[in-house]
């Protein structure tokens, strides 16, 4: 990498960095981003789901949280209509989704909650519900 | 339904992997093919010819893998598309 490529993108990073406005640091930037990299979403939701990036490194998350967010992950992916979607509603039967639109739900989620989840278990959440509770669990939150 | 677990395990790692690839071309023309490869074969039944999509799956997986380690050794400026945030890969 020559000089002015590293001047070049050392002066990216600082662009990049002023326009927000937010204190996040560059690791709350990449996370943020690699939710957002499947589908386009609204500016709106970007907004929000950067909140919950943030809040989710200072606060405690509830289960409302986590209720929220899978329900955006699953209404964002381009198959589902987002008026039929309930937290109960089965992915395959009710939405109308085959296995393969199943995997790429589950991986929306690994990557919105940030860790994998393996095959075994991913072929047992076949409802927004069954997704809360799992990741619920293994986030430790309760009701 | 023997056959179902490995393929569903196939379709998602060539997922994963086609998503690193840093050209936006190749990334979005490899997400494009293998999904509609994966529906276009899921009706077949015969054990041999699964087996022979399988296999072809895998070998392009390991290209696709090869591909990324490539395209990273000679990377290039980014799409002007792709400076949206919303369509844009694992920016980082």
């Amino acid at each position: 990498m020559s000089f002015t490529q590293i001047a070049r993108n050392c002066g990216r990073l600082a662009a990049a960095l002023g326009t927000k406005r937010m204190a996040s640091s560059a690791v709350v930037q990449s996370q943020a981003a690699r939710m957002m990299h499947r589908i386009a979403v609204p500016a709106v939701a970007n907004q929000v789901s950067q909140k919950f990036a943030l809040r989710s490194y200072s606060a405690k998350r509830t289960i409302e949280d986590i209720k929220f967010r899978v329900l955006k992950v699953v209404s964002a992916y381009d198959k589902v209509t987002a008026d039929k979607l309930k937290v109960d509603s089965h992915f395959i039967n009710d939405l109308g989704l085959d296995s393969l639109d199943h995997v790429e739900v589950i991986m929306a989620m690994e990557d919105e909650f940030g860790f994998e989840i393996p095959d075994s278990d991913a072929e047992k959440l076949l409802k927004p519900a069954d997704i809360i509770q799992y990741v619920a669990d293994k986030e430790d939150v309760y009701e | 339904m023997s056959t179902r677990r490995p393929a569903i395990t196939l379709y998602r790692n060539l997922m994963r992997e086609s998503e690193k690839l840093p050209a936006y071309n190749f990334r979005m023309y490899a997400v494009r093919k293998i999904r509609d490869t994966f529906r276009a074969n899921k009706a077949i039944r015969d054990f041999a010819e699964i087996d022979r999509k399988m296999e072809a799956g895998k070998q392009n997986l390991e290209l696709i893998r090869r591909q990324v380690i490539i395209g990273h050794l000679y990377t290039a400026d980014k799409l002007v598309i792709e400076n949206k945030k919303t369509l844009g890969p694992l920016d980082d």
